[in-house]
């Protein structure tokens, strides 16, 4: 409250208000304040200026115990590229993401997209769906969002850096059992279905990512892809209740098993990523 | 042991013909019969510390003469001319980074190429008389490279210019009125968003190859009794009238390798801090492979609007630009998100 003694009968005001537990409850609002005449010198009145932000420090959380994330695509692939391109890229990366808030997100989390459409009514489109993948490195990066809407599965593809995309929210963080949920097009439909009106949940900081161990069920075969074969890795089915134990031993005969120990493919990116996320934490926090 | 008879014998002058005799026999030649190939690097017989200090002491040895040929007041620039219809400019030698998405404030989403500018220097100057009667050329150097693998002619011309020597040399064929002096360091700033260029690059060799890759033919059906024949060529022309086959008849052969320009490409970007050209599209060869960059002969896209910097872009004359310069119509990712209306 103002110091100066053009507020004492404000403060003094507010004090009986306080004191009095009927006056307590209501509301008072006062749309104009009463202004003394401007001091002799100046002829304009004075300028307005807002009040500072309040400063939220939030004194229970450390540094050192938020989850540190890094978004998939700064990391780059292991290409004979001039790591010039990549740096000139994560600029640009920064700078948008500086105007456009992208949240952490994983496989299996429920996000809401609103983008920019020239044919929509409003010019604004809002999308509400689960993310099945997460793909591309650099500007192009991208997820597929997918929902049933009206019976009828929609799976659509958003660029993350898409100057065309307004907001972006996250509104169940979780991850899955698997990177990749394409196989959600052949399971039942009560799996890929989120309510459209869905309310952001909780979000913490701190702490691990829950993980949703779901293991869903499938419709009959013939599926659009063999997920019971070694390649796809897949541990989110119930593969007891839709496959025999003949057909899965005979799926084990595409098992590589000794691709575990090819060391050409080792691409070990841990320094890569720590320097990468000091860099982006740096540039974001400017 | 045979590379140091080889060494010898170089040493003293004599032609080198029969090295393994050498080693054996006196050094009267028994006559010539096989060469023995013992290619060897600069940094082969050093040690560790001596590698180091030779790379090092070489990069810092380009940096200055990079440097000295930045200073106007050590040598006079050559006279500076107007740009007037018809002049034609040099190119400059780029190299390919990567491609990149672009958006413009439409909302359309292009792909295009990075080609970053690495120490492109102008070498030498052929007069109309020297070049081929017409026109006078300027021969454009890229990317600094270690001289071991240079020949003697080459390095003559690098010295000539105080320059360091380059990967790739190219011709540029150019109007009286646009000749720089050799030895001027060329920028990505030469060329503005908006304008268009034209890339020439050997594309990416792809071997042998048969008709189907190579020509685009339709080969035969998988099945339907085709007996052994699903990707050759057919027939190979009409019958017994010519009773030949015509010369250039397209057959099975090397793919690749070659020379290709991409012609009328837009560029929507330059970055004059990294040197880097922003270029609509794709461009042919592959990534770090070194291209050739000029202004297009396509008479549609060449612009008299755009005041482009003529002969060409000096540091010294036209002050600072921004880091980045932006074509009109690209989204710029400071910019708030569009809403299109």
């Amino acid at each position: 409250m103002a110091a100066c003694a053009k507020g004492l009968p404000k403060c003094l005001f507010s004090l009986t208000l306080s004191r009095n537990p009927r006056l307590r409850n209501q509301r008072f609002v006062s749309t104009s304040r009463c202004r003394r005449a401007p001091a002799h010198g100046s002829e304009e009145p004075p300028k307005f200026s807002p009040p500072p932000k309040p400063v939220i420090i939030d004194k229970t959380q450390t540094a050192a115990s938020l989850r540190k994330f890094l978004s998939p695509e700064f990391i780059p692939p292991r290409q004979r590229t001039n790591a010039i391109k990549f740096a000139i890229e994560r600029k640009d990366m920064i700078h948008r993401r500086k105007v456009l808030h992208i949240p952490e997100f994983y496989v299996g989390s429920i996000m809401a997209v609103t983008m920019a459409d020239p044919n929509a009514s409003g010019k604004i489109n809002r999308f509400v769906g689960i993310c099945i993948q997460r793909g591309g490195k650099g500007l192009g990066a991208t997820f597929v969002l997918r929902n049933i809407i009206n019976n009828q599965g929609v799976e659509i593809c958003y660029e993350i850096y898409s100057p065309r995309i307004q907001q972006i929210d996250v509104l169940k963080l979780e991850k899955r059992l698997d990177d990749n949920l394409m196989y959600l097009r052949d399971a039942l439909s009560e799996y890929s279905t989120v309510d459209p009106e869905m309310r952001p949940g909780p979000f913490s900081p701190t702490g691990e990512v829950t993980v949703n161990k779901i293991r869903v069920r499938m419709r009959p075969k013939p599926w659009s892809k063999r997920w019971e074969r070694p390649k796809f890795n897949i541990k989110g089915i119930r593969f007891d209740l839709a496959l025999t134990p003949e057909q899965m031993e005979h799926a084990q005969k595409w098992a590589q098993p000794w691709l575990q120990y090819d060391m050409l493919r080792e691409y070990d990116t841990s320094n890569l990523e720590e320097q990468i996320f000091n860099e982006v934490q740096q540039e974001m926090s400017k | 042991m045979a590379a140091w008879s080889c060494r010898l014998l170089l040493r003293r002058g004599t032609p080198v013909l029969s090295l393994r005799a050498a080693a054996e026999s006196p050094p009267r030649m028994v006559g010539c019969i096989r060469s023995v190939n013992n290619t060897t690097w600069f940094d082969e017989h050093l040690t560790e510390d001596n590698q180091e200090y030779m790379r090092k002491s070489m990069a810092q040895e380009y940096r200055r003469q990079t440097a000295d040929r930045l200073n106007p007041l050590k040598d006079e620039p050559w006279q500076r001319h107007e740009w007037t219809q018809g002049s034609r400019r040099v190119g400059l030698v780029a190299i390919k980074l990567g491609m990149a998405p672009i958006w413009t404030k439409t909302g359309e989403r292009h792909v295009a190429t990075m080609l970053q500018v690495q120490d492109c220097h102008v070498i030498k100057y052929l007069s109309k008389e020297e070049f081929d009667g017409h026109t006078a050329a300027l021969l454009v150097g890229g990317r600094n490279v270690s001289p071991f693998h240079k020949s003697e002619v080459q390095m003559e011309m690098f010295r000539n210019a105080g320059v360091p020597p380059k990967q790739k040399l190219t011709t540029f064929k150019v109007s009286d009125n646009a000749l720089i002096k050799p030895g001027t360091p060329l920028l990505a700033a030469h060329f503005r968003p908006g304008q268009y260029v034209d890339v020439t690059a050997k594309s990416i060799g792809k071997g042998f190859q048969g008709v189907m890759k190579r020509y685009g033919f339709k080969g035969q059906p998988a099945s339907h009794g085709q007996t052994k024949t699903h990707r050759r060529p057919g027939a190979s022309g009409p019958g017994g009238d010519p009773a030949k086959v015509f010369k250039g008849k397209k057959m099975p052969g090397r793919m690749g390798n070659v020379f290709v320009t991409a012609y009328g490409l837009k560029i929507w970007r330059v970055n004059t801090k990294c040197n880097v050209l922003y270029v609509n599209g794709s461009v042919p060869g592959h990534k770090n492979c070194l291209l050739k960059i000029r202004d297009t002969t396509l008479p549609t896209r060449s612009s008299t609007l755009l005041s482009l910097p003529f002969p060409t872009y000096f540091t010294e004359e036209e002050g600072d630009l921004d880091e980045d310069l932006y074509d009109d119509n690209l989204f710029i990712h400071t910019d708030p998100s569009l809403a299109l209306t």
